[in-house]
């Protein structure tokens, strides 16, 4: 069976990306094989992880590295009327152009849709802006921060309770914005490839985090009433929860749904008497009476150590797992069962690995992922070979400041 | 809000539990004919919470109405022989069928890949599952906070001096259907361009286990991310301030800090120290600059606030709360919301797709009820008549 590094061979995609969300979209598709020609230009127009690193080295930002694997490096001056040229020949022979530049940029500098399209009657360009291509507030600058925050998912990601909100201290709409991105763009790579057909997509990672929180807004607008945060509390399942372990920041949790889980639980936790337990024998009791549940989880995995305490769980079929932390992620069985981790014994930031992705094609083994390339190093070969240049005008163009 | 469905002529038979009911919903939203089928007792999400006022029955779930939108709906006794005979029928029409139930399954029921593949060469099966189809987590019990946990962003997750914070909603099961949805179609295109099936193993924690650099900066710097509530690794001010009605998200990086102590008049003098203008300098002092910032934003509303630090440039935006959401002038404008009509929930609003086609949005559409459209497929598709359908159903097949 073919590898399923190479499903996307033969699809090009020009790349104006930035940060998180989009370079990581654009890698998503490199590592399946299109060929993802990113572009930037030095020093004015650089991805900003790449100023996220080791001094001023722009090859040696982790997060650039790790948001930009299997891609291809391209600097075009796309100010210069010239670079603005080579951007049009390279949109005629694309399938599809990806950017997450805030609405209107490349269009300022001439090379919005109109001028893609005319390059390139059937292209797909796939935007991914923090709001969105239109509406009142297409202007704002937002961080995937930001984002989450204005969805909801800021406000609904606590506990009970609480006098004030948390949410997370992470970007999660950008992970979001990087696997719709794809998810999105092979859907019009496919209808592209089935009719002939191009468009233009205007994906808001606002509104891709707000998607994943439908449910929330039924409540609502059905029942009348916003949700409160449930922190870790469950509709269904007690005990439902997260419980510390012996030592520094361990921690387990248990979800259980049925009375035969507690059952066996309780066998496990060597505690017959909380077995015929009345105020825990049905999972209705134990929800009601849930605080006195926890404080008995709490006060029994508090003497456990996690990492046996949440197998033997697993291994009688309840539902618990340790709290992994990078370390334990990196040492996970199972995850290197899948071969996750994508090992590269140097690079500009020295050895490291990385995870490769959440799915797998089942006997199709896969290829090792190629690593970031150093800034530039495939203007002259597309130049060449993609575009029919020669050496002479490469030299001219490096010479004009048009490929920096 | 009729706009085009993006990718049309693609069959989907959905077999997705809670984990992986999301993924046919994206399938559905970009275009395909998605299939949901259930044991004739409904799908287990019907009877979870939260309902509907008024209808906690099997048409009132919201996680059912919500993550099964837009597909149609059929049920199958699986456990029984005919039911089975008749998925394997359906299965012969179909480009992709989606299983979330545990690994093997399937198979046991003999029903699973192989048996699949004899009917329909090139289908595509998507098998999502908690650890993946195999390795020695294969069988571990897989509800969305044990994914979360496994998956090493509940570690991260939440105040630190409280216990870790699950996100909401099943985070982890949607993020991964939609991971799968990116899979399903690799592997069409795969299919179109080399003739080849495939089947994919999905896992929940694989997917998760990529967030938040988690794992990557262990690997790469040896260096450990811990809880740390609202507050972002490498930038200061990025955290949530409080305002006089609410709370703001704002997040200044280097080139925004000179601004924000511009715009703000009669900020404390030792915000000017140059040292922090690094973003690592700021983020080091994060605990006396975040009070100072939190002096200035809560002489204002939220939105009145963010309005006022985007003017200037600097990212900000309210914390708001779902219903803040859905009455946000800009997401009213971009029709994120349309009406759906269900015939026992009534009309609502419900998010379309998250992207416009060509300027356009597709709305959204209702879950199908319990055996909706088992006359139009079984009936329909498979060529049963009135009679076959009602002795199936007087045998509880469907």
């Amino acid at each position: 069976m073919p590898t399923p590094n190479r499903i996307l061979e033969g699809v090009r995609i020009v790349s104006f990306t930035t940060g998180y969300a989009g370079p990581y979209a654009a890698r998503l598709l490199a590592q399946y094989g299109a060929e993802v020609i990113k572009v930037e230009s030095h020093p004015g127009g650089l991805d900003t992880f790449r100023h996220y690193g080791q001094g001023n080295n722009v090859n040696a930002a982790p997060r650039f590295i790790e948001c930009n694997l299997a891609i291809r490096s391209m600097t075009v001056n796309i100010k210069h009327d010239d670079g603005k040229r080579i951007i049009k020949e390279l949109a005629a022979k694309s399938n599809a152009v990806l950017v997450n530049f805030r609405p209107q940029v490349l269009g300022r500098l001439g090379l919005g849709d109109d001028e893609l399209r005319k390059a390139n009657p059937s292209i797909i360009i796939l935007k991914l802006p923090g709001l969105g291509e239109t509406g009142p507030k297409n202007w704002y600058g937002t961080w995937g921060f930001n984002l989450n925050a204005f969805s909801g998912m800021t406000y609904l990601w606590n506990h009970p309770g609480q006098d004030r909100p948390v949410g997370s201290q992470g970007v999660y709409p950008d992970h979001l914005g990087f696997i719709s991105g794809p998810t999105i763009m092979m859907a019009a790579l496919l209808r592209q490839r089935l009719t002939g057909k191009g468009s233009i997509i205007d994906v808001s990672q606002g509104e891709v985090t707000a998607y994943t929180l439908g449910v929330s807004y039924l409540e609502s607008a059905i029942n009348g009433v916003d949700p409160e945060p449930r922190g870790n509390q469950s509709l269904t399942a007690a005990p439902h929860g997260c419980y510390r372990c012996q030592g520094d920041e361990r921690w387990c949790v248990v979800s259980v749904t049925s009375d035969e889980e507690w059952r066996r639980l309780c066998g496990v936790m060597g505690n017959e008497a909380l077995a015929h337990d009345p105020r825990f024998a049905t999972c209705i009791e134990r929800r009601r009476n849930s605080q006195e549940l926890d404080a008995v989880m709490s006060e029994w995995l508090a003497t456990q150590t996690v990492e046996d305490v949440a197998h033997r769980l697993q291994a009688l079929g309840v539902a618990a797992g340790v709290v992994q932390n990078g370390t334990d992620l990196c040492q996970d069985p199972q995850l290197r069962h899948r071969d996750y981790f994508q090992n590269y014994d140097a690079s500009p930031i020295g050895p490291f690995e990385v995870p490769r992705g959440g799915i797998l094609f089942k006997d199709q083994p896969e290829e090792d992922i190629p690593l970031t390339p150093d800034l530039g190093a495939h203007t002259e070969q597309i130049m060449r070979d993609v575009l029919g240049y020669d050496d002479d005008a490469i030299a001219k163009w490096k010479g004009e400041g048009v490929l920096v | 809000m009729s706009g085009e469905a993006l990718l049309s002529g693609f069959r989907v038979l959905d077999l997705g539990t809670a984990m992986g009911a999301f993924c046919g919903k994206v399938l559905a939203d970009l275009g395909m004919d998605v299939v949901k089928v259930e044991p004739p007792s409904g799908d287990d999400l019907r009877a979870e919470p939260p309902f509907a006022k008024g209808h906690s029955n099997r048409e009132g779930s919201l996680r059912f109405a919500y993550f099964n939108a837009g597909k149609r709906g059929i049920t199958l006794d699986l456990s029984r022989g005919s039911g089975r005979k008749l998925l394997l029928d359906l299965v012969e029409k179909a480009d992709v069928v989606i299983d979330s139930h545990d690994p093997g399954y399937l198979d046991d029921l003999g029903i699973g890949y192989g048996e699949m593949v004899a009917r329909r060469p090139k289908l595509v099966l998507v098998s999502i599952s908690g650890f993946g189809q195999d390795g020695p987590y294969r069988d571990y019990r897989a509800p969305d906070l044990v994914t979360n946990a496994m998956g090493g962003l509940l570690f991260i997750s939440g105040d630190p001096s409280l216990t870790p914070c699950v996100p909401p909603g099943g985070q982890s099961y949607v993020y991964t259907s939609i991971y799968s949805a990116f899979g399903t179609l690799l592997a069409l295109w795969q299919r179109e361009d080399k003739g080849l099936g495939a089947h994919i193993d999905a896992s929940v924690q694989a997917s998760m286990a990529l967030h938040e650099h988690v794992a990557f900066t262990w690997s790469s710097e040896g260096r450990l991310m811990k809880r740390a509530g609202s507050q972002h690794q490498h930038v200061a001010p990025a955290n949530l301030f409080p305002c006089k009605d609410g709370w703001i998200s704002f997040f200044a990086t280097q080139r925004h800090w000179p601004i924000f102590l511009d715009m703000w008049e009669g900020h404390p003098a030792e915000l000017d120290d140059p040292e922090l203008l690094d973003n690592g300098k700021r983020r080091a002092a994060a605990d006396w600059l975040n009070p100072m910032v939190a002096s200035f934003t809560s002489r204002f509303g939220k939105e009145e606030l963010s309005v006022l630090l985007q003017k200037h440039g600097l990212p900000a935006l309210p914390v708001n709360t779902p219903r803040d959401f859905m009455e946000d002038p800009h997401i009213v404008e971009r029709g994120f919301f349309g009406t759906v009509s269900h015939p026992v929930l009534g009309e609502f609003p419900q998010p379309g797709v998250p992207f416009l086609l060509d300027g356009e949005r597709r709305g959204p559409r209702p879950a199908p009820m319990l055996g909706q459209h088992n006359g139009e497929i079984l009936g329909g598709d498979l060529g049963l008549s009135e009679a076959d359908l009602g002795v199936l159903a007087a045998e509880g097949v469907i």
